[in-house]
């Protein structure tokens, strides 16, 4: 019985560090990007994460709230700053130069809205 | 020299601290100018880390440069929060939107289980994040990574299930739906059943009496469920869950702003079991089969000074198990074979507004719940009609003295209930209408000492005057070290037909030797928790302790006859001693771990004897791993729970081949669960009780349900083995 969870657990352990690596094993050439965003709250910090770490390419993400400014890591061959960038006006967010999508930032939760009270 | 060196090794340390500080002040809106606002909660976002403001509204704490967000929070407000670039910044925050109606602030996700570092109530807070570590499915699934709160079945035969807390049944915790109490009564047996687990945003588990606002129920604690809402949940959700024993879900919410300030959701669940299963071959199907509809749909309107939500609910159950053979369209005599059936309908409404003056800190609210539910249900040979109307009342008015450092709580109740019981030719009607009074103080020096004091005065028609105080305290000694202290009174009539339908489904009789006078325990309790840091992450440990004393107590004894279940009020003493310890640490980035360990000591006078409680587990090891991937793409769930013996009732009469050991085996259980997210969806697969433990024979006599021996409520472990599920869910933000 004991060794029955034993199995288990290492499978499982085995399989998380599995995925956690699978990412980490394609180290082809990567990249760092920094892009000033107009992320406002919390809400606006996840919501970019969590939708960057879907584009493709992207290695890690993190949206300092302090400065806006997200840091991008990326593999050189399957995207770039380009890419990325619009992909964050897709959002709802500027990017450096580039304005946000209209149709994206109107779905924002008001907290997120760039006329919303600096908070 | 060696004063010197202190001096001066203090002055640096001093000096470092100040340039190391984040100060501010915090004001509330006014005319003609803002004012500050003492008593602020102000934390790092992220963190447990946190202060409180002064008189003056001031602030000043350490500065956390890997959270970088204060978040400010403050009762009657909304919670803000402001990036903060360096140490040395100074912050002039101002509130502006107010919110009163709720009680109990979720504070924002930092872990998925937390124990506020603010609140003064023990109470861990139960996130969606944390629902989602195992899929299924409902309310009464929902505590399997909480080393606080068991869950077990009431017997083996109609899957109801029943929490239990500080080692006491669930009737002692007190059940709310968004601060209104809930799930009493007839709903007390099947009710965490009646929550879909996707309709949840947070639950709120508070061990102890809790406030005197929300009555006089809550003996060993307080269960809140606080629902999703229209102002920070998806447009849109779904869910579908198939497990392999053929149990089918779907859940979905949808939200639509119609105005600005108003705002509408309509959530909804679909369940169902059709296959009949029997693991342990006894002719009797393991899990009942059951078809669940349930619909709520809500309303909330935000201005100024005015708020409300409104909300409906309906459900309707059918539910039916015993033997395979069984045919519910027969009809039920002892050639159909033994069959269970609850057919179940009930129907809620609540309306909660509220009212913002223009006074600082201070609003009035009212919440108001109408409840009709009925139970049409039969095991075996009996039959157990019930009906159930109820209407609650709670008038809250908050405001403060002097300053917002002594604020209180004031208001009035009205509780109503009538059943109407039919148990076989017996007919048991009663209404109860309790109106009641209540004052809480809470006083809060900004830094170290927060209290609440609180009174009720409540008059029940049967049982006549009764007062409740309980008194909650809070103190930091540093920003590490919290204890928190609680002691109070607490109450509640019992329902003993309702409370114990599971009783039915065995040949016993049930036979009332005293009337059931009003139940009343003390109950004290100590925690005591500290963070500390290690590589720059937070170790947590919790130490509980924990005693529950009975004044008067329904018992509910099934030792001193086999044949009977002898229902009376205590004769003697009845106590619950309970000891829980419990770590959480973020072992390696990603991967956080929960160990606790549990003592239970509850014993009563049963059978003239002061024994320990059957089906009590004395010792629970609880250890849940959870592992995120680094860009949230994976996510890995172990939970293994430890059960200790517990002593099961007198079976020394029975014939030698129905008797079952004094005590139950020690056993332990594992669920695991792999969740895949996608941009707008996810998937889960997982299994329960992977470790493949089952109670061999849960039921006493199955081959012959009608005789003498008969009995389906001896339950102490699982009924059935490994279970595997899979999921999805499905978002639009």
């Amino acid at each position: 019985m004991k060794s029955k969870i034993l199995v288990v657990v290492l499978v499982l352990l085995h399989a998380a560090s599995h995925a956690g690596i699978l990412t980490d094993e394609k180290t082809a050439k990567t990249a760092k990007i920094t892009i000033k965003t107009s992320a406002v709250c919390q809400q606006c910090k996840d919501r970019i994460e969590k939708n960057m770490a879907f584009e493709k390419g992207v290695r890690s993400v993190v949206l300092d709230l302090k400065t806006k400014e997200l840091t991008v890591e990326y593999r050189t061959a399957k995207t770039n700053p380009e890419k990325l960038k619009t992909a964050v006006t897709k959002i709802g967010y500027d990017a450096d130069e580039m304005e946000a999508d209209p149709k994206a930032y109107e779905k924002l939760p008001t907290c997120c809205k760039k006329d919303a009270p600096p908070h | 020299m060696k004063y010197i060196v202190l001096v001066l090794l203090a002055a640096l340390l001093h000096g470092f601290a100040v340039a190391q500080q984040v100060r501010g002040t915090v004001y509330e809106k006014g005319e003609p100018e803002p004012t500050p606002l003492p008593g602020v909660n102000v934390y790092w976002s992220g963190t447990q880390q946190g202060t409180i403001t002064d008189e003056n509204g001031s602030f000043k704490i350490p500065f956390n440069k890997q959270s970088g967000v204060l978040v400010f929070s403050f009762v009657g407000y909304v919670n803000d929060s402001v990036a903060v670039g360096r140490a040395g910044q100074k912050i002039e925050h101002v509130f502006d939107q107010n919110l009163t109606l709720e009680e109990v602030e979720v504070v924002q996700r930092a872990k998925t289980a937390y124990v506020s570092r603010m609140s003064t109530i023990n109470a861990i807070t139960i996130t969606s994040g944390e629902l989602m570590r195992a899929a299924c499915c409902n309310l009464s699934e929902s505590f399997e990574t909480s080393a606080s709160v068991d869950v077990s079945y009431s017997d083996a035969v109609t899957g109801a299930k029943q929490i239990e807390l500080l080692g006491l049944a669930g009737i002692y915790t007190q059940m709310l739906g968004e601060n209104i109490p809930n799930l009493r009564g007839l709903a007390t047996s099947y009710g965490l059943m009646y929550i879909p687990g996707s309709w949840m945003e947070s639950i709120q588990v508070s061990k102890g009496t809790s406030s005197v606002l929300n009555g006089y129920e809550s003996i060993s604690g307080q269960i809140n469920v606080e629902f999703k809402k229209p102002s920070h949940s998806e447009r849109l959700f779904l869910n579908l869950y198939q497990n392999q024993m053929g149990r089918s879900e779907g859940n979905f919410n949808i939200m639509q702003n119609i105005r600005p300030k108003l705002s509408t959701m309509l959530l909804g669940h679909v369940s169902n079991q059709q296959v009949k299963h029997d693991g342990n071959h006894d002719g009797f199907i393991d899990e009942p089969l059951y078809t669940q509809y349930n619909l709520f749909n809500r309303w909330d309107y935000n201005s100024r000074n005015f708020e409300f939500q409104f909300g409906i609910k309906a459900l309707l159950e059918n539910r039916s198990g015993g033997q395979k053979s069984f045919n519910r369209d027969l009809p039920r005599d002892t050639s159909n074979g033994y069959g269970i059936g609850l057919d179940t309908r009930r129907y809620e409404t609540f309306l909660k507004t509220g009212f913002i003056f223009n006074k600082p800190a201070t609003s009035l609210g009212i919440q108001q719940q109408f409840t009709h539910h009925d139970l049409n249900s039969f095991f075996g040979l009996n039959s157990y009609v019930a009906g159930q109307t109820s209407y609650y009342a709670n008038l809250l008015f908050q405001s403060y003295i002097g300053d917002t450092r002594h604020s209180y709580t004031t208001g009035l109740s009205f509780m109503f209930d009538r059943y109407n019981e039919n148990l076989n030719d017996s007919i048991f009607n009663r209404t109860e209408q309790v109106p009641g009074a209540f004052f809480q103080y809470t006083f809060s020096d900004g830094e170290y000492l927060n209290l609440i004091l609180g009174l009720r005065a409540d008059n029940h028609n049967e049982f006549g005057m009764f007062f409740t105080p309980r008194l909650h305290a809070r103190y930091n000694f540093n920003e590490h070290t919290i204890m928190r202290l609680s002691a109070g009174k607490g109450y509640r009539s019992a329902n003993v037909l309702a409370e114990n339908t599971s009783l039915l489904a065995s040949a016993r009789k049930v036979v009332f030797v005293d009337s059931p006078r009003m139940e009343e325990a003390w109950n004290y309790g100590i925690n005591l928790s500290r963070h500390i840091d290690i590589n720059n992450r937070e170790l947590t440990l919790s130490v509980d302790v924990y005693r529950t004393d009975f004044i008067n107590q329904v018992i509910v004894d099934r030792d001193s006859d086999i044949n009977t279940i002898l229902v009376y009020n205590l004769n003697g003493r009845s106590r619950s001693n309970s000891f829980q310890i419990e770590a959480n640490y973020e072992v390696l980035k990603g991967l956080s771990m929960t160990a606790a360990f549990r003592v239970n000591d509850v014993k009563m006078t049963l059978a003239d004897e002061f024994q320990t409680k059957p089906l009590v587990n004395k010792y629970k090891g609880l250890i849940s791993l959870s592992y995120v991937t680094p860009l949230r793409k994976w996510q890995f769930d172990v939970t293994s729970q430890f059960n200790g013996q517990s002593r099961l009732p007198e079976t020394s009469s029975l014939p030698e081949i129905h008797r079952m050991p004094a005590y139950s085996p020690a056993y332990t259980i594992l669920n695991a669960q792999v969740t895949k997210y996608f941009r707008k969806w996810n998937m889960y697969l997982g299994a329960e009780n992977l470790t493949n433990f089952k109670q061999k024979h849960p039921i006493i006599a199955p081959e012959k349900p009608f005789g003498t021996h008969f009995d389906s409520s001896m339950v102490w472990g699982p009924i059935y083995g490994i279970k595997a599920y899979i999921g999805l869910r499905y978002t639009i933000d």
